[in-house]
């Protein structure tokens, strides 16, 4: 559940989100639930040129499943704090 | 279960035109959305049709041809969204992306109009209403549906669980929590794990409180009580 508590304090924050087919898909993310399905606001497409069919849509509901990477903006990460989030997760199963 | 688009057939008999659907696994009917086309790929727009929206899949069918069909499931749509945007399509629609299987090369020209349609390649497909006001309550029902089809938990073992033995430093003796670790596991609730933040406190909250128990943080006026000849800046 780390993640899933992780990504609702980022709710409103701007991310990327790369999928396994290599899509990227910049946008503000608007909710996330404990499967890690993400919405967004207000997304582009990174690299237009590659996937021309995306073009600004308003909203849009990504798979947690299809995700590879959510890119995070650099002030919203605190590294120790999600660290030792991480590490205790682990510990305790 | 069948990844990717498929054909799809199966109507009822009772005249109503619905589609078949497995309620013996639970499947439900969550929406129907009547004048709506579909364009797979690259492909030309078909219609008319109507859209069968259930618990587990999407399902178009013709309604001037009942041989033609379509069904994908929601385990296999990677996304959706509402398109508005003229150059991206010509009518706003939803948009979906479907997942298929990474056999062969991603090759787009299975999905030309005159040739064989391979329809378990097809990648992208738009559903296109013809009351374009409907895509809101057509966006939020393909959310609901993809939230009903979570990804299948597979059986975990009990043992051998090699995710859990992991190592954080070389003076570690046990991972699983002798005395040493109760400080850390003093939150169990899922919702709280980082730094017992209730949900609503950012990450910036800082974990521990300072102490501080120095005389020159009293209040100015009990010190002016207590000691009227030292000088204070």
């Amino acid at each position: 559940m780390l993640f899933f508590s992780y990504f609702k304090d980022l709710v409103g924050q701007e991310v990327t989100v790369e999928l396994k087919n290599d899509l990227a898909i910049r946008g503000t993310l608007h909710s996330v639930d404990q499967y890690l399905n993400i919405k967004l606001e207000n997304t582009k497409v990174v690299d237009q040129d590659k996937y021309p069919h995306m073009l600004s849509v308003r909203n849009c509901f990504i798979r947690g499943s299809v995700v590879r990477y959510v890119q995070l903006p650099k002030d919203g990460v605190d590294v120790d704090l999600l660290h030792d989030a991480a590490r205790r997760e682990a510990r305790g199963g | 279960m069948v990844a990717g688009l498929r054909e799809f057939a199966l109507r009822s008999r009772d005249g109503s035109g619905k589609p078949v659907l497995d309620e013996s696994n639970g499947e439900e009917l969550m929406h129907v959305q009547p004048s709506v086309a579909v364009a797979l790929g690259n492909r030309p727009v078909e219609s008319p049709g109507t859209l069968y929206i259930t618990s587990r899949k999407l399902i178009w069918l013709s309604d001037v041809d009942m041989a033609k069909g379509y069904a994908v499931d929601f385990l296999s749509i990677s996304l959706h969204a509402v398109s508005r945007d003229p150059e991206a399509y010509s009518s706003p629609c939803i948009y979906a992306q479907i997942e298929v299987g990474e056999d062969e090369d991603d090759d787009d020209s299975d999905t030309e109009s005159t040739e064989v349609l391979d329809l378990s390649k097809i990648r992208e497909m738009r559903l296109v209403p013809s009351d374009s006001t409907q895509l809101e309550t057509m966006f939020d029902v393909f959310c609901e549906c993809a939230e009903l089809n979570p990804e299948p938990v597979e059986e975990e073992e009990e043992e051998e669980e090699s995710g859990h033995n992991w190592v954080f430093s070389a003076d570690q003796m046990d991972v699983r929590g002798g005395d040493e670790d109760a400080e850390w596991q003093i939150s169990q609730s899922p919702t709280s794990v980082i730094g017992h933040s209730n949900g609503d406190e950012g990450l910036a909250q800082p974990m521990l409180e300072l102490q501080i128990n120095d005389q020159r943080f009293e209040d100015a006026e009990e010190m002016v009580h207590e000691s009227e000849t030292k000088d204070h800046h």
